[in-house]
């Protein structure tokens, strides 16, 4: 028996247009698993699915209880805060990153606007496109802890499925807005790099906001608590205001679930409407910009050659790198995620000597990731691995000095931190210096050995083509962070995860191979 | 034992010869190929999809190891001293190898970089270069911006600025508009003339016609004919008057099945 078929949205329509854009969603999303096939796919989500399921259910007995016993919503109101205050920002700054990539990407969006179709009717069904790719990033967490807590604390946490949806056209309309508001007001030459550090800034808001928090003198950390505790009316914390509507809506309080759905479709309505014509006009200007990217100050630069070989190769994996500033903001990312972690271990431990093994260690971490995220990207995503390959240099010479070129912006990457460790600890200052530059090496030999070709843009998700050279990656940032901690604390056992890194390296040098692969007439 | 010298009897070498060169991918892609090519000679590969003609370059220009048979690049042993051949020698592929994220000027640098060309010397060649193929203007505008065309350009003053005794074009006319593509090709026989040697591949064959002092047909992975035009029509017979004529008749599956009996 075969089910009946849907009935196929009439070439033209608003739903034709919706199902070709949700079809471009689901091929980038099957694009993140490779060349695996769908049922396989299914299979990883579903697996997904279930274990965190399994990991809500406890999760959600003890919140429950908790909540039961204390009463008046104290337990769930600030955590649901908390979570709307990750999740929101987390929703818009991915509508920014899917608004940005509709204004610029040359895809089929010129075709479209082309066409005789109303561009509102265009910009409508990417921007749902956008609103569900967003709340697919999120759901895969949220949606199995609302079952979750539906099955222990009754139906009404059933509510966070439609209050996550219109959370989704609510920061869709969000993204929209800022996009073309910054195409206006910096124009479209810099729209796209403003736009990507602003969505990386929103999407850490909330870890960038505990960091604050952790870095406040406790008197003042203290007040705030007490402000959020005494939630005065008409005040930033009261319940009842507008500011905390989706929170409420998340909570399962059936009129502000009511409002916050209706000003969210409202406001995702008007935006498409409104701001069709713009978009579409935006569009286009970004085209003809895309033509011409060299600014005033590079035209009137004057011609002067002067690089040997050595540090022309430098120059160029500098250029490269600085010249992409979503990558820039992609591996700070890293950074502002480990910060937090070391604080609060430093402020828990509060001494001096106590660095040594709280910040110390996250930072040799974080020299090793980003070096092995700047190795990655000057080897497996050089953009002309044939011609480098058809120079006379040899292959030893084109990676030694790709080694020596990640070392600046690595060394910019980690001033700071280390300047600040060097107030509190010279020493410790030192030696996270010794550390992080062994760990860093190690991570960035390793990318090299095994270079796995990939887009620039895969930078994040470089792993996904090794799990195994990705599990070394962290295996080795790791033992490098223990020796730097045993060492500190003056044991000889320092000398363990040391040999350890060495054993492993040495099993993972290189075969010879050539830079680039073979390919057929 | 390879009979390349160390180049240093350059002048009297030929600029490339191919000896009994051999590629597999499980089947043959380029066999037992045997070519020569003067200095001083513009000599065009011809052939159609799949006939060995990207391998061949790819393997002269060090990208490709060969599986067997030897590359002598001005009496360089390419297979034994890649390096020294790469030195000599420049390679334009049909897809210009560039980076969006540079300018022109930049690239130029970078390329005369690797190639050692001294700074005041690349300098003064890119300039030209620049002027000669139209992107003056383009000199600061990144090359993400730019059409196919430009970007072939951009890539064939790389493949000049280390003034190469050899150059390999793979198709290189391929999007140029037809101001464009005469500009590129009196660049070239001005190249020829002051004593380079060119090897080019294209499916143009009135380039061919027009700029090839001898014409090279390949077809499965061989060489099947080669000579002047007029040669390659008295191989085809008489009745065959243009290259068009002479290649389709030439590269016939029952005319290449006669050949290989």
């Amino acid at each position: 028996m075969s089910l009946p078929a849907l009935p196929a949205p009439k070439p033209g329509s608003f739903g034709w247009l919706l199902a070709h854009d949700l079809r471009l969603s689901w091929r980038r999303f099957h694009g993140m698993f490779g060349k695996l096939r769908p049922r396989t796919i299914a299979l990883i989500v579903a697996s997904a699915l279930l274990s965190f399921h399994a990991l809500a259910w406890p999760l959600s007995r003890w919140f429950t209880g908790a909540d039961a016993e204390i009463g008046d919503g104290r337990m769930f109101y600030p955590a649901l805060a908390a979570g709307v205050l990750f999740v929101l920002p987390w929703l818009i700054s991915q509508s920014l990153t899917g608004a940005t990539r509709a204004l610029y990407s040359r895809g089929d969006l010129d075709l479209l606007l082309a066409s005789p179709l109303p561009a509102h009717h265009i910009l409508g069904a990417r921007a749902i496109a956008i609103a569900v790719e967003a709340i697919a990033s999120v759901s895969i967490f949220i949606l199995p802890l609302a079952n979750m807590l539906a099955l222990n604390g009754g139906s009404r946490w059933l509510a966070l499925y439609p209050a996550l949806a219109a959370g989704g056209l609510f920061a869709a309309a969000i993204g929209i807005l800022i996009a073309l508001g910054l195409f206006k007001l910096v124009g479209p030459r810099r729209t796209r790099v403003v736009s990507q550090v602003l969505a990386t800034i929103v999407g850490a808001s909330f870890v960038l906001g505990l960091q604050v928090l952790n870095l406040l003198p406790a008197a003042t950390r203290e007040t705030i608590v007490a402000a959020i505790d005494r939630s005065e009316p008409g005040g930033l914390f009261d319940r009842n205001g507008t500011l905390w509507l989706p929170v409420r809506a998340a909570a399962g309080n059936g009129p502000a679930l009511a409002i916050w759905i209706i000003v969210s479709l409202a406001l995702f309505i008007a935006t498409v409407f409104f701001t069709g014509r713009l978009f579409a006009s935006s569009v286009v200007m970004s085209a003809g910009e895309s033509a011409v990217t060299s600014s005033r100050a590079t035209r009137n630069r004057a011609i002067r050659f002067r690089h040997s070989r050595a540090r022309a190769l430098r120059v160029k994996e500098w250029r490269l790198v600085a010249r992409d500033p979503w990558l820039i903001s992609q591996i700070l990312l890293q950074v502002i995620y480990t910060l937090p972690i070391s604080i609060v271990v430093w402020r828990s431990l509060g001494t001096q000597s106590a660095i040594a093994v709280s910040v110390a260690p996250a930072i040799v971490v974080i020299a090793s990731q980003i070096a092995a995220s700047l190795a990655w990207l000057t080897i497996s995503s050089e953009d002309a691995p044939d011609f480098l390959a058809s120079a006379p240099v040899t292959r030893a010479e084109v990676e030694r000095r790709k080694l020596e070129a990640i070392a600046l912006p690595l060394a910019l990457f980690l001033a700071l931190p280390l300047i600040g460790l060097a107030i509190f600890s010279l020493s410790a200052a030192l030696w996270t210096v010794l550390f992080a530059t062994c760990a860093a090496l190690s991570t960035a030999l390793l990318n090299l050995w095994h270079p796995m070709p990939g887009r620039r843009t895969m930078v994040m998700r470089r792993h996904s083509q090794s799990k195994i050279v990705g599990m070394i990656e962290h295996l080795l940032s790791l033992l490098w962070a223990v020796a730097m901690v045993l060492t500190v604390l003056g044991s000889v056992f320092a000398a363990l995860p040391i040999l350890l890194v060495l054993t492993v390296l040495w099993f993972n040098r290189p075969a010879a191979a050539p830079l680039s692969s073979p390919t057929s007439a | 034992m390879s009979d390349y010298g160390s180049g240093r009897d350059a002048a009297a070498q030929p600029a490339l010869r191919l000896s009994g060169l051999s590629k597999s991918f499980g089947k043959p892609a380029v066999d037992r190929l045997d070519l020569t090519v003067q200095a001083g000679e513009f000599y065009a590969l011809l052939g159609p999809n799949g006939a060995g003609k990207t391998t061949t370059l790819r393997m002269v220009a060090g990208l490709l190891p060969a599986d067997s048979g030897e590359i002598g690049i001005f009496g360089v042993d390419a297979r034994r001293q890649p390096i020294e051949a790469k030195r000599i020698t420049a390679w334009l592929p049909d897809e210009p190898m560039l980076y969006d994220k540079l300018d022109p000027l930049e690239y130029l640098e970078f390329v005369a970089g690797l190639w050692g060309v001294p700074p005041e010397v690349a300098q003064e060649r890119a300039v030209e270069l620049l002027h000669v193929l139209g992107l003056w203007e383009q000199r600061f505008e990144r090359c993400e911006g730019f059409s196919r065309g430009m970007k072939q350009k951009v890539a064939l003053a790389g493949a000049l600025i280390h003034n190469p005794k050899l150059l390999m074009l793979d198709e290189p006319l391929t999007g140029l508009d037809a101001a464009v593509a005469r500009q590129v090709k009196d660049l070239l026989v001005e190249r020829v003339r002051a004593g380079a040697a060119i090897v080019l591949t294209t499916h143009i064959l009135e380039v061919a016609e027009r700029l090839a002092d001898r014409i090279g047909i390949i077809h499965h992975g061989r060489l099947i004919a080669e000579g002047t035009l007029g040669e390659l029509r008295s191989i085809a017979g008489e009745r065959h008057s243009t290259l068009e004529d002479v290649f389709l008749e030439l590269t016939r599956p029952d005319a290449v099945a006669t050949e290989a009996a």
